[in-house]
């Protein structure tokens, strides 16, 4: 049967959000907030943006709801001023850590994503294709098994053709 | 008594050879419909078949018959959910948009046949009314699913609009016959009738609906006469009406929702049995009505139907669509695609036999013009209607399989289901705990059997593939309870159709989360609770799943807890032109001029007592 298609337009793909250098396997965090200061101050290095600015803005979202969407899956996000494009930054923890998620699962995949206060429709387009790549459970476990940073952005930027074939 | 041999013999025949024929020509797609028809035809004095038959009367008792219990099978199927979004919407186009229909194509036929001005809308009002079942068996041939608005927009339109068209039909007629002699007494036979035959269907249809439920629940029968009861009961219904000049179509069709509208004893015997009915009945009517005409008579009318047909579905459809539904916020896409699949059925053509037994000089034209139209529009739009559906968008992706659930019947009603499941593997309800089962409050754990025997809740902690669940709940949690139970497969969409990408707690601000998403909304709303804005602008009594347009994005309902909104969440690419949609224009004129009034009648609305059939 024909599926309807989701986007009109420009088809959004993750490899326009993600760079190889932002995944990163085998992050350490005890905890919600130690895991988004680890990836704030790696994307501060890439976007020149101060760390202590992105934290901020990246709790202030979780305050008005969790960004831990289920099946050990997060998605943070954030929307900056002075920032010209979005960024996305995948990490993998070592250990599961306690998100307040919708379904109270622990969390070992995070997949953040910051958008300039412009961005309007890309920045939903991307928020939607990130959430649904990351509900595909076959994905997460894949991306569980992954060896390495490589083997993650592979995955990650592969042609959702190959995998869901549903 | 040989005859009767033949007769039987004849009938049967006929309706083995059409259901056969049917299950090959579904193959290609054809308008099942139109296959009985053309059998009809085939058997009939110039195809090969040569029976001799132009008995009017035996094809009007026929159609009557076949009409009353297709209606009362529809009004048994309409969800009470879907009927009450949509009976606004359904019941303008089924009232108004008969009226805009019939008017437009009395106009054509008038010109295109060179007849009066009467005779035309008499035309008119005879092809303006649409057939449900032809719709709905298209779609489900071709595995289109359509959105939940759409298809009871459909379905109650064509369960109202039958009585609508026949009312104008008789009303015509009346005239007609009568040979009204100013407009002021045209205008005023007109309301009368229209009053008579509305208030009179509605009252009968109620009443009987709710006295047939009445005696369905006490007593106490074999199970076999239950639905015989029910259909001799809907059938009663009717000529009950007919008698006393109500509506009798009007009043089946009610009654058949009213019975429906509570579970009972014999809810599931007699769906069955009514469905095995109405497909009898839309055989039976269509092989009849194939039989009656003779085709070589209908060739001399071509043209002026064609033209017709092609004004009825270009223009007076898309016209009468376009206002009736537009006002109720329905997309351009929506209103075209209701538009296309205002197929004509089997109403037309037996509405077309009544001016024809009323001895109307001419009618026999007409007939073979209706009869024309009708083919039309089974040809050019049944054909068409999944191609439509797609090219419009409004269709949905195929439904995952339903899981294995089985509809228990209670002994007494208590207004509440009794389902089992056999949990599924991969299902939500084996990847989650016991206790953090999401079964709203209305749904309680009756038992689990595993491995033959009856395990006590408490005593598991998580439910195995294969495990038998008996729940008791309410009818509108059970789609829940499909997707708790069933597998996940292919459940991408239905895990974004059903919760969106984000969820936030009810009192989060609407203004932060809009904010986030880019989204505008009044500066007067902006502080209200994300749960209260959509319980206010979702202008219906909120449920799970329910969603609310806002610019981009949609905003769901995730949770709810005794009719207040607990969860909330958001679709970020929510498909085009399915829902309600809300710009903030829209929001602030109503947050200003209308909320302070409104949300006052709704504080009154649920203390106005329910008739017995309403609650639930």
């Amino acid at each position: 049967m024909g599926t309807v298609p989701l986007t009109n337009g420009f088809a959004m793909e993750i490899q326009h959000l993600l760079s190889p250098d932002s995944v990163y396997s085998g992050l350490k965090a005890s905890s919600k907030r130690q895991a988004l200061q680890e990836l704030a101050e790696r994307a501060s290095t890439v976007t020149g943006i101060p760390a202590r600015e992105i934290l901020e803005t990246i709790l202030g979202r979780e305050r008005l709801g969790t960004t831990g969407v289920g099946q050990g899956v997060a998605i943070p996000h954030g929307r900056l001023e002075k920032i010209n494009r979005l960024y996305g930054l995948f990490a993998r923890l070592d250990d599961p850590i306690d998100f307040e998620s919708i379904d109270d699962q622990p969390v070992d995949l995070i997949f953040m994503l910051l958008a300039p206060e412009s961005a309007g429709a890309d920045h939903l387009k991307a928020l939607a294709k990130v959430s649904r790549l990351l509900r595909d459970r076959a994905m997460c476990d894949k991306l569980r098994g992954a060896d390495g940073p490589g083997a993650l952005y592979a995955l990650l930027t592969q042609n959702p053709a190959q995998t869901n074939a549903a | 008594m040989e005859w009767i041999d033949h007769v039987i013999l004849l009938s049967s025949g006929l309706i083995v050879l059409s259901i056969l024929v049917g299950l090959v020509s579904t193959r290609f797609g054809a308008p099942l419909l139109l296959v009985f028809l053309i059998l009809g035809m085939l058997a009939g004095e110039d195809g090969p078949g040569g029976i001799q038959f132009s008995n009017f009367y035996v094809a009007y008792t026929v159609g009557s018959l076949a009409l009353a219990i297709i209606l009362f099978d529809g009004g048994l199927r309409t969800e009470r959910k879907d009927f009450r979004d949509v009976l606004a919407p359904a019941a303008t186009l089924s009232s108004v948009g008969v009226v805009i229909t019939a008017a437009i194509t009395g106009l054509a036929a008038k010109w295109f046949m060179g007849i009066g001005w009467i005779e035309g809308l008499l035309v008119g009002a005879i092809v303006a009314s649409t057939d449900a079942a032809a719709v709905f068996f298209l779609l489900s041939v071709r595995g289109v699913r359509l959105r939940g608005r759409l298809r009871a927009t459909l379905e109650v339109e064509a369960g109202l609009n039958d009585p609508m068209a026949v009312f104008l039909t008789i009303t015509f007629l009346t005239i007609l016959q009568t040979g009204a002699a100013s407009p002021l007494d045209t205008a005023q036979t007109l309301m009368t009738h229209a009053i008579v035959q509305l208030l009179g269907g509605v009252v009968f249809g109620v009443l009987g609906g709710s006295l047939l439920l009445a005696i369905v629940n006490r007593l106490t029968l074999s199970v076999g006469l239950y639905p015989v009861l029910a259909v001799a009961g809907g059938l009663f219904v009717f000529a009950a009406a007919q008698t006393f000049g109500a509506s009798g179509f009007l009043a089946v069709y009610l009654a058949g929702y009213v019975f429906g509208r509570r579970r009972h004893k014999a809810t599931q015997v007699i769906e069955r049995f009514t469905d095995g009915m109405a497909w009898l009945a839309q055989i039976a009517m269509f092989l009849i009505l194939g039989l009656l005409i003779t085709p070589s008579k209908l060739l001399p009318m071509l043209a002026a139907s064609i033209g017709i047909a092609a004004v009825l579905i270009l223009v007076a459809r898309p016209v009468a669509g376009f206002l009736c539904l537009w006002p109720y916020k329905y997309s351009t896409r929506e209103i075209g695609f209701i538009s296309w699949v205002g197929l004509r059925g089997a109403v037309p053509i037996y509405l077309g036999t009544i001016p024809i037994l009323a001895g109307i000089p001419g009618s026999q034209e007409w007939f073979s013009v209706v009869y024309m139209v009708v083919i039309t529009s089974l040809v050019v739009q049944g054909w068409t209607i999944g191609l439509a559906g797609r090219w419009l968008h409004v269709v949905l992706p195929p439904r995952p399989a339903a899981p294995p659930r089985v509809d228990i019947d209670l002994p007494h009603d208590i207004g509440k289901d009794m389902l089992a499941y056999t949990v599924q593997p991969g299902s939500l309800a084996m990847r989650r705990s016991m206790a953090r089962l999401p079964l709203p409050d209305e749904v309680a754990l009756v038992s689990i059997i595993r491995d033959g025997e009856i395990r006590n809740a408490s005593e598991l902690e998580h439910l195995a593939p294969g495990d038998d669940v008996l729940l008791l709940t309410t009818q509108e949690h059970v789609a829940l309870l499909d997707r708790v139970f069933g597998t996940k497969d292919g459940a991408r969409d239905t895990a974004v159709d059903l919760l969106g990408e984000f969820v936030f707690a009810s009192d989060t601000p609407t203004g932060a989360v809009a904010a986030m998403y880019d989204v505008k909304v009044p500066a007067n709303q902006r502080g209200v609770p994300l749960g209260q804005f959509m319980e206010t602008h979702l202008l219906t009594r909120p449920s799970a799943g329910k969603r609310l347009r806002l610019g981009a994005i949609e905003l769901i309902v995730a949770e709810t807890r005794k009719d207040r909104i607990t969860r909330v969440a958001i679709e970020l690419e929510p498909m085009e032109g399915s829902i309600r949609r809300f710009d903030p224009a829209l929001i602030w004129m109503r947050s200003v001029l209308w909320l302070p009034l409104e949300t006052r009648l709704i504080r009154l609305l649920p203390k106005v007592p329910k008739p017995v059939w309403w609650r639930r």
